[in-house]
């Protein structure tokens, strides 16, 4: 079920809510389990079990790592919950791409498992290794209401797309938190923004991108159109994600953490990864980064440690040679700048962005393509080295029919709106107080039309 | 303090908007059927174990919901004026509107669609003309987008035609694109107007060596006509209004209808039909396989058979005076390979009538 949806807009939310607050605090969490269980199963019914069988093995070592405190049965422990958190997303997300490339490195033909990705298990996953080795490290008591962590863990605001919520974030919020009307109208207001960033823009991009890959008329402007159009689809639709997970966080007394901060605005790449996917790229640098010595040590170490983390960073978007290309290309450019390029980029803020989006389009080109055969036909198609034509009627009539959406895409991608917004408040408080909540119906009843209509609705998170 | 009642307003607007329309979804009324869509809306699906484990259920209700969303036509207005308008995209799923009028981008030309199509007309010509000595002749239909389709993804329309005659040439040619013009087209449908090509029949009339009079009534239907573009692009547009031609020898026409494969008689305007879901199935049974158009007041013994799409509803009957007998045929929905034992094919002349929406989207002749 998806965020942007009818059914989970008119139905599954406000009976959620309904039967959330009218529930007395101690079943609060009861019902946030169930519910997310139900939101879970309302499209993978089967792996129910599994997220099940994740949370209590996360449960039960997370009280062994704590019961053997210092001693090596918490390492076991500890060792235990890897294994069984990885080894299942291993099974069900990676064997298939080991087997087909151990089929082609050695020319047998082990049979493929091709079993259904279960949606999310990369989130829930690094939130109960996030959980276990938090307790191992004595930063956060165990959990011993099972109900409380399995809430945690399956928590619907953010269990298909994040952010990843570290247990450490939530774990007071999941004994006591508070409601309040004010709350609940900032939750509205994020949701709906986030609501409006998936529907209207990058939804309608993501129209624009399939008709790319669609056309027999292609050319060198349709491949950079499509360039940028993904770019700014994939930044609308997950930070949009993201602020309707935060948004439904508040409604329910969370505060989650914030997990984009304006990418493309960054001036380097070490930048654009402070602020896309905060709560993945902090995952990395908490749990395999700093573990591994970080930047401490010799060149070579901190040049491997750097290797291993946008190895498993790619790895992580999804089974596929592509995400991993695109996780090197961002390490081959961390590293640059660490070692020469920064210094350079700071002498002109101008050449600095575009180099930075320049970056990020080509890394989105590969990071969109079914594997790297298309990624390097489009790239090509982009430097205009495959013989298409400058122009294309089709490239001219889509540009001229989302130039409008472009442009919005493109200054909603920076915080001026945000600004224009404070000012309207200081300079309009009075006006505001009535023209926000009428442009936040306006917007959510806009929405619903689109979403009534059947219009393109992807989901962009099921290789994740 | 201003934050504070701004808040309160956010969150009652929305708790208010929100409750409401989630209770009219559960409880309100399911209707049937879509008059604007002109489809049968989902209902709700089947409640097992087995529907919801293999995902069934929640898929259907997806559709569902969807479908029974209160004030659904409101709200497809709303997200096609959002588009079209507050986005200012040019089309909405291929559907745009201009000067007035609602159409569709017919794009891009199909090569293999045309293949398709030509191979049928040859395997009817090879099978039941060629031996018979059939004058057989061919029509091609611009649809509305021809006309429209300036600073939109056109098809080239010349490149269409040139390709289908290639494929053709045991066939003559009537080319009736200079006869029209775009106030020939419903504003809201993807038909001709039968009282606007009267010019067309003639061509296609002279070209055969019939002769055609053209003295008609032209008669007003008292229905408003919203099209099928209407429907899909849920813009609030004016209708149409729907006129019909008749005359003496139209009237004393007898229609035939072999739909189920006996004969049954009926009017060359169905004024039934008139009034429901789709006014322009009035023309000639609608979307029926075989009819017969017999003219007793004909001055001529000669026949024609007419393989039609929907366009051909309107226009044929205006060739009926030219003819002691029409036989058309929509081989949409009757196989080619059947058609032997359901029309005597003994050398009459032979029309190929189809717009460029079948030509370019051939799959569903048989």
């Amino acid at each position: 079920m998806l965020f942007s949806s009818i059914t989970f807009l008119y139905y599954f939310l406000p009976c959620v809510l309904i039967l959330y607050f009218l529930s007395p605090k101690v079943l609060k969490n009861t019902v946030l389990l169930i519910a997310s269980l139900a939101f879970y199963a309302c499209g993978e019914p089967k792996y129910v079990i599994l997220m099940a069988v994740s949370i209590l093995c996360g449960y039960i070592c997370g009280l062994l790592i704590e019961k053997f405190q210092g001693k090596i049965g918490a390492k076991i422990a500890l060792g235990a919950s890897a294994v069984i958190s990885l080894g299942f997303l291993a099974y069900f997300k990676y064997a298939d791409f080991f087997i087909e490339n151990f089929n082609a490195a050695t020319g047998l033909s082990i049979p493929m498992l091709q079993l259904a990705l279960p949606i999310g298990i990369s989130f829930y996953t690094f939130q109960i290794l996030s959980y276990t080795i938090d307790v191992y490290r004595k930063d956060v008591a165990a959990q011993r209401n099972i109900i409380s962590l399995a809430a945690y863990v399956s928590l619907f605001p953010q269990l298909i797309a994040g952010p990843i919520v570290r247990y450490s974030d939530v774990a007071q919020q999941l004994s006591v938190r508070t409601h309040s009307i004010s709350g609940a109208a900032l939750g509205i207001r994020r949701f709906i923004l986030g609501l409006s960033k998936k529907i209207f823009i990058a939804n309608a991009l993501g129209e624009l991108c399939a008709e790319f890959h669609a056309t027999e008329d292609n050319s060198v402007l349709f491949c950079w159109l499509y360039g940028i159009a993904y770019s700014l689809q994939i930044y609308f639709d997950f930070s949009g994600y993201s602020d309707m997970a935060i948004g439904l966080g508040k409604l329910f007394g969370f505060d989650f953490m914030e997990n984009f901060n304006y990418p493309y605005i960054s001036k380097s790449v070490t930048e654009f990864w402070r602020r896309w996917h905060i709560s993945l790229g902090s995952w990395f640098r908490d749990y395999v980064y700093i573990p591994l010595g970080g930047n401490r040590g010799s060149k070579l170490k901190w040049l491997r440690n750097i290797l291993i983390v946008w190895l498993l960073t790619g790895f992580w978007h999804g089974a596929a040679w592509n995400f991993i290309v695109w996780g090197l290309f961002f390490a081959v450019f961390l590293v640059a700048e660490k070692l020469f390029l920064l210094k350079y980029l700071q002498k002109s803020k101008v050449l600095s962005h575009i180099y930075v989006l320049l970056l990020a389009i080509v890394s989105f080109v590969i990071f969109g393509a079914a594997d790297m055969g298309q990624a390097w036909q489009e790239l090509l198609g982009m430097a205009g080295l495959r013989g298409l034509p400058l122009v294309s009627a089709e490239a001219l009539y889509y540009l001229r029919s989302y130039a409008l959406i472009l442009i919005l895409a493109c200054v909603g991608a920076t915080p001026l709106p945000k600004k224009l917004a404070a000012l309207a408040q200081e300079k309009a408080g009075l006006v505001m107080t009535i023209a926000e909540p009428v442009g936040l119906a306006v917007f959510f009843l806009t929405a619903t039309s689109y979403l009534v209509n059947g219009s393109f609705n992807p989901f962009l998170y099921f290789r994740f | 303090m201003n934050e504070k009642i701004k808040n309160g307003i956010v969150f009652g607007t929305m708790t208010a908007l929100l409750a409401g329309l989630s209770l009219w979804c559960w409880f309100g009324k399911d209707p049937e059927f879509s008059e604007s869509e002109r489809r049968v809306l989902a209902k709700f699906p089947e409640l097992s174990f087995e529907t919801i484990v293999s995902g069934k259920f929640m898929t259907e209700f997806e559709t569902y919901a969807m479908d029974q969303f209160p004030l659904r036509d409101s709200f497809r207005t709303l997200q096609s004026a959002a588009k079209l308008g507050a986005f200012a995209q040019l089309d909405n799923n291929g559907l745009y509107t201009k000067d007035g009028y609602l159409a569709k981008m017919e794009y891009p030309m199909q090569e293999a669609m045309l293949e398709n199509a030509a191979n049928k007309f040859q395997f009817l010509y090879d099978t039941y003309m060629k031996e018979q000595g059939s004058q057989v002749y061919f029509s091609i239909i611009p649809d509305k987008h021809y006309f429209l389709g300036e600073g939109r993804l056109a098809m080239d329309y010349d490149k269409l035609v040139a390709s289908m005659r290639e494929k053709t040439e045991y066939m003559q040619y009537i080319d009736i694109f200079p006869c029209l013009e775009l106030e020939d087209y419903y504003r809201t449908d993807t038909h001709w107007r039968q009282e606007r090509i009267g010019d067309v029949a003639d061509t296609l009339a002279n070209a055969m060596g019939a002769e055609l009079s053209g003295d008609y009534t032209q008669n007003t239907l008292d229905h408003p006509f919203y099209g099928v573009y209407y429907g899909q692009l849920a813009l609030p547009v004016k209708p149409d209004t729907l006129y019909y031609m008749t005359s003496d020898t139209l009237n004393s026409c007898v229609v035939t209808s072999y739909n189920t494969g006996l004969p049954v008689e009926k009017p060359l305007y169905n004024m039934e039909a008139a009034t429901g879901r789709d006014p322009y199935e009035m023309f000639l049974c609608g979307s029926d396989a075989l009819v017969t158009i017999e003219n007793p007041n004909a001055e001529t013994d000669k026949e024609l058979i007419v393989f039609r799409d929907s366009f051909g509803s309107s226009l044929i009957p205006l060739l009926a005076e030219g003819y002691a007998k029409i036989t058309v045929v929509d081989i949409r929905y009757v196989q080619s390979a059947m058609l032997g034992n359901l029309v005597e094919f003994k050398g009459q002349d032979v029309l190929f009538l189809y717009s460029t929406l079948v030509l370019n989207n051939s799959m569903g002749l048989r």
